[in-house]
Formats: C-alpha cells, sequence, structure tokens
C-alpha cells in the first residue's frame, strides 16, 4: 500500500547541515501495525512526517497506493491527508475551547462533510468516551485525551494512522488501552503506524523496524 | 452557524479579557464615528429648522463678515458697527417687503457695578420666532420698561419675574418679565429688552445692528436684495441660506477635524485587532500545525483567522452602535456645553444608513487588519509547528 524508495532528508540546522534519513526503503502492507523504534533523533518522526504527506524528502520516492507523492501539489498533498491519513500526536494537540464531540469532528470541518452525532457516537463508543462527549479537555485525564485524538484522526475514515509515541506521555494502563485501541484497529484492517519508544508496545506489534543513523534496520 | 464561524468564536472565548478589550476599542472608535456622522445630520436639521422658524428671508447689517452676521441671529453676537438711521426707512420703502424689524445688539457699561451689560433689543412680538427653543419663566416683555433675562444674568443678580432690575436703568425703571431657561449658549448672558428700549438706553434713537426682512413673494428674493443694494449703500445683505452655510462651514471645520481624530481613533483600534490576532495565531502555532496535519488546507487557516477579526470587528461595530445611542444625550450635553452656537432639539439623530454605514467601515477596516496575521499563519511550517 505504501511504499517508501531510498527516502532521503537532509535540513539545515544553523550552519550545520543534517541528514536525517540516509536512504530508506520501506513496504508497509495494508492492515499492517508497524511499530518504528529508535533513538532520538534517528529519524523516526521525520519518516512519520513523510509518511503522512506532511513533509517531502530531499530525494527517493514516497509510492501512495502506487501513486507518487513527489510531485503532487500542495492542494492534492491536503486532499490526501483529508481523505487517507490520520494523525495521532504524543502531545494530543486538543484545542482547549472545543468538547471532546467537537474535537473529534474538527477534521470533518475541513474535509466538508457533515458531523453527525451518529459517527461522532459511534467513534467516541470505540474509544469509550462516549460519556465524555460534552466535556472540555481540561476535564480529561491524559490517556482519555489520547483516546479524544485518536477518535480524531478516524473521523474521516483514513486508510493509514500514524501515531507518534502516542504512549509517550502516558502511564502504563493507559498504554495498554490505547495499544489495545490501535490493535484492534489494525485488526478490522486499518494500516497503522506507530512510532514508540516503549519496547513491550513495540514488540506487540505485528511488525517491528529500528530506525538508526537515518537508515531502517528490520 | 457554520463550522468555521464556531471554531473563530470558541478560539476568541479562549482569551475572553483580550477579546472585550479589543471589541471594546473597536466598539470607542465607531461608536464616536457614528456619533459625530449622526450630530452632523442632526445639526443641519436642527439649524435649519431654527433658521425656519424666525421667519426672516434675510439679515440686513452693516458691510462686515457673515460669519458675524451668522453669530447675531444664532446667540447674539456683538457687532461694533451701526446702521445708518435712513435704513430701516429706505428697506420697509422698498417694493416686495413684508417685514422688517430691527436688531440691536450692544454692549452697556454699568459703571454703578463696574460691569458691562449684553443687551439685545429686538420687537418682543418677533422674539419667539427667532428664539423657537426657548423655556420662558413669567412671560415675553409686553411694555417698554419689561425686559426679559438670560439665565446667567437672573442667577447672578439673583432675579425673579416681577423683581425691578436697576442695572442698565440709566434711568429708566426696568422690571424683569421673564427669564429664559439654561440654554448652554451665550443666550445666557443677555438682558433682552423691546428695541425701542434698547435704542434709549444708548441713547441713538434708530440705532440697529441688523434688521432682519421678510419678503411678501421668496421668489423675488433676489430681485429685492439686487434692489435694496444699489439703493441703500454701505450695508451687507445676507439671507437665511448664506447663515446656515456659514455655520454650516464652520460646524463641518469642526467635523472634519473630528473625523480626522476618529479615524486615528479607527487606525489605533484596527492595530490593536492585529496585534491581538497575531499574538492568538503565534501562541496557537502547534494547533495551527496538527489541524494542517489533520487536513486544514492554508485556506482553511486563513478563513479561521479572518472569521476570528470579523467576529471581533463586527461585535465591537454593533456595541459601539449601541453604546453611541445609549449615550447621546451625554453628548449632546457635552456638544452643547462647549460650541457656541447648537440649534435646539435632537442633535443626534439615528440613522439606520450611518448605523449600517459605520460598521460596513470598521468590519473592511477589521477584516484588512485581520489579513496580516491570517497570513501569518497559514505561512506556519506544520512540521516545525508539531515538533514544537
Amino acid at each position: 500500500m505504501i511504499e517508501l524508495k531510498k527516502i532521503e532528508k537532509s535540513y539545515r540546522r544553523g550552519a550545520e547541515k543534517v541528514r536525517a534519513l540516509r536512504g530508506v526503503d520501506l513496504s508497509i502492507a495494508s492492515g499492517e501495525l508497524l511499530a518504528i523504534i529508535g533513538p532520538s533523533g534517528a529519524g523516526k518522526t521525520t519518516l512519520l512526517h513523510i509518511l503522512g504527506c506532511l513533509d517531502q524528502p530531499t530525494s527517493g520516492e514516497v509510492l501512495f497506493d502506487g501513486v507518487s507523492t513527489a510531485k503532487l501539489p500542495e492542494t492534492k498533498l491536503v486532499q490526501l491527508r483529508r481523505e487517507k491519513i490520520g494523525f495521532v500526536f504524543q502531545q494530543f494537540y486538543l484545542i482547549p475551547g472545543l468538547s471532546v464531540f467537537d474535537n473529534i469532528a474538527l477534521p470533518l470541518l475541513f474535509s466538508k462533510k457533515p458531523a453527525t452525532r451518529s459517527k461522532i457516537l459511534a467513534l467516541a463508543e470505540m474509544v469509550g468516551l462516549e460519556h465524555r462527549l460534552d466535556h472540555a479537555p481540561a476535564q480529561l485525564s491524559g490517556g482519555e485525551m489520547q483516546r479524544t485524538a485518536i477518535a480524531r484522526g478516524l473521523v474521516n475514515d483514513p486508510d493509514i494512522l500514524l501515531a507518534d509515541e502516542p504512549t509517550g506521555n502516558l502511564d502504563s494502563e493507559n498504554s495498554d488501552k490505547i495499544y489495545e485501541i490501535l490493535r484492534s484497529l489494525s485488526q478490522n484492517g486499518l494500516t497503522t503506524v506507530m512510532i514508540t519508544h516503549n519496547a513491550e508496545l513495540a514488540a506487540r506489534a505485528q511488525r517491528t523496524v529500528q530506525i538508526r543513523d537515518g537508515l531502517v534496520h528490520p | 452557524m457554520s463550522g468555521y464561524l464556531k471554531l473563530a468564536g470558541k478560539n476568541l472565548l479562549r482569551h475572553r479579557t483580550r477579546s472585550a478589550l479589543t471589541m471594546l476599542g473597536i466598539a470607542a472608535s465607531v461608536g464616536v464615528l457614528f456619533s459625530v456622522l449622526s450630530f452632523n445630520r442632526g445639526f443641519n436639521e436642527g439649524l435649519a429648522v431654527e433658521l425656519e422658524r424666525t421667519g426672516l428671508h434675510f439679515m440686513v447689517v452693516p458691510s462686515g463678515c457673515a460669519h458675524e452676521v451668522a453669530a447675531l441671529v444664532l446667540h447674539g453676537a456683538v457687532i461694533p458697527k451701526f446702521l445708518d438711521t435712513a435704513v430701516m426707512e429706505q428697506v420697509t420703502a422698498t417694493d416686495g417687503i413684508d417685514l422688517a424689524t430691527p436688531i440691536l445688539v450692544a454692549q452697556l457699561p454699568d459703571p454703578k457695578r463696574g460691569k458691562i451689560d449684553l443687551i439685545y433689543g429686538v420687537d418682543m412680538t418677533v422674539l419667539s420666532a427667532i428664539k423657537p427653543g426657548w423655556e420662558i419663566t413669567g412671560k415675553i416683555p409686553e411694555q417698554d420698561h419689561e425686559i426679559l433675562l438670560g439665565y446667567e444674568v437672573a442667577q447672578h443678580e439673583k432675579l425673579q419675574p416681577g423683581d425691578q432690575f436697576s442695572s442698565v436703568s440709566g434711568g429708566m425703571n426696568l422690571v424683569v418679565a421673564g427669564i429664559v431657561g439654561l440654554t448652554g449658549s451665550q443666550d445666557d448672558a443677555f438682558v433682552y429688552l423691546p428695541i425701542q428700549t434698547a435704542q434709549k438706553l444708548l441713547d441713538n434713537p434708530a440705532a440697529a445692528t441688523a434688521i432682519g426682512v421678510k419678503v411678501t413673494d421668496p421668489d423675488r428674493m433676489l430681485e429685492i436684495t439686487e434692489a435694496l443694494t444699489t439703493a441703500v449703500p454701505g450695508i451687507q445683505i445676507v439671507t437665511m441660506g448664506e447663515v446656515m452655510n456659514s455655520i454650516s462651514n464652520l460646524a463641518a471645520s469642526a467635523r472634519a477635524l473630528s473625523l480626522a481624530i476618529v479615524l486615528i481613533a479607527i487606525l489605533i483600534s484596527a492595530v490593536g485587532v492585529m496585534n491581538s490576532i497575531l499574538m492568538a495565531v503565534f501562541e496557537r502555532t502547534q494547533e495551527i500545525g496538527m489541524m494542517r496535519a489533520v487536513g486544514a488546507s492554508r485556506r482553511d487557516i486563513f478563513r479561521i483567522i479572518l472569521e476570528e477579526t470579523t467576529i471581533l470587528s463586527l461585535g465591537g461595530g454593533l456595541l459601539g452602535i449601541v453604546l453611541s445611542i445609549l449615550g447621546s444625550r451625554l453628548i449632546e450635553a457635552f456638544v452643547r456645553s462647549v460650541m457656541p452656537f447648537v440649534p435646539s432639539g435632537n442633535l443626534i439623530s439615528f440613522d439606520p444608513g450611518v448605523a449600517a454605514g459605520s460598521v460596513i467601515f470598521i468590519l473592511v477596516i477589521g477584516v484588512c487588519a485581520g489579513i496580516y496575521p491570517a497570513w501569518k499563519a497559514t505561512k506556519i511550517n506544520p512540521v516545525e509547528a508539531i515538533k514544537g
């Protein structure tokens, strides 16, 4: 489904040139639960951003369902993110002024789809937050916030969910809950890529790849 | 409500105090703008009505400045010249003149009190037409020895209707027939008396500062004024239209200055909007990055930010109009206390067109002020923003 060919990514940090990725080759099959592990600064997040069409590689090619994203204009990349990709972040990034319901529904605003109560409720039930829909993010625990963020990532029915250290700010109990949700999604056919520092969670994933010095090590 | 508008509104509510203060700044600017524009309209309408009520078509005065005549007609300014005694006869003898009434405004020293009284001599039968807005306690003088006091004179001299007025008596036994209510203008400082009495006090039996004239046929006014100007040397004829123009021009000058100040205030509030929204954009960098990641285009981000400024501008604009209407009496009282002539009646008249125009104007300015922050928001790199 997604194929990365010889992906390189360099950027400047002051006068220094940083080579974050040095020729990554990686294939991700549909419905796969893939864990990406590696030390800080290894290029995990850069890889995830390239996978999510948020960033473009310096060289190499990303094929999304066989279509290269390299030459796609900004509008097409935005459309791809809206329709096919869901994001989950370590820091949740919920909007404080919006309720759980509105936070989950936010991406529908950009995809111009109606935020029906039944759809949002179904997602909330899936992550166990149906009783919290009218609450503000400040009233939620860390685990609940991340579950809200997962529901938000799923609201546009994406083909792939990209989670950047989704359990990084959570205790083990909540980490387990999040992992179970991701695993359940994968079992239902959703391609899920998760960056994690949690070796135990990574070991439970369908496949684990390690990134070290900008290269993928199976 | 559209999702964008709801999101923009919720964003503003996250910083209630900042949003409220920004909105208040806009409200103050719009309120003043609306008041100045409405005041101009109310002032001109009131002035036209007041001049119409005098029943006079033009004034004959010694050659001089039209502004002096305007001041004379409306608040009794002292023109340091008298018309020749023959002028009255020549005016009344002119064809087409229906009514000619002399007006004598002068300063009269009172050595006993070491003061100078301002006297306004006029035919008392036309006084109510010339000063239609006055509220009089007592009555308008009917006898030669009766006088009417301006509010300040009555207060200062502690006089009531029926009391004897000795100040400008000059051997005459003057009695207070009535007292004019507070006008807040120079009218308060005058002593009003029959023209003949004023002429006697000045020891100049035929003196007049001006002659108010009503013609039989207003359509013939040009012909009549030309005939008068040719026949009587050393006079100037000022029509009520010219008086109105003269006063309107003075008011317009004040209005232009006020508008300039208002525009500066609006500019400052626009900078306030820009600052407030820009600050909000910088604070929400990560959030904007997240929105880009979950599918927002640059256009979506631009729209959200611009709708925030729209809410602030529209809310501030409407609030400004409401505050301005609620405070119109206070503004009028202030204007009456500082302006030398203000017509009676409502100075600030509510005109939906002016209100809508003021709100639309601030909306355009506000939205323009929001363009830069909105553009900055679209330039946020989602990758950098999400990294924090």
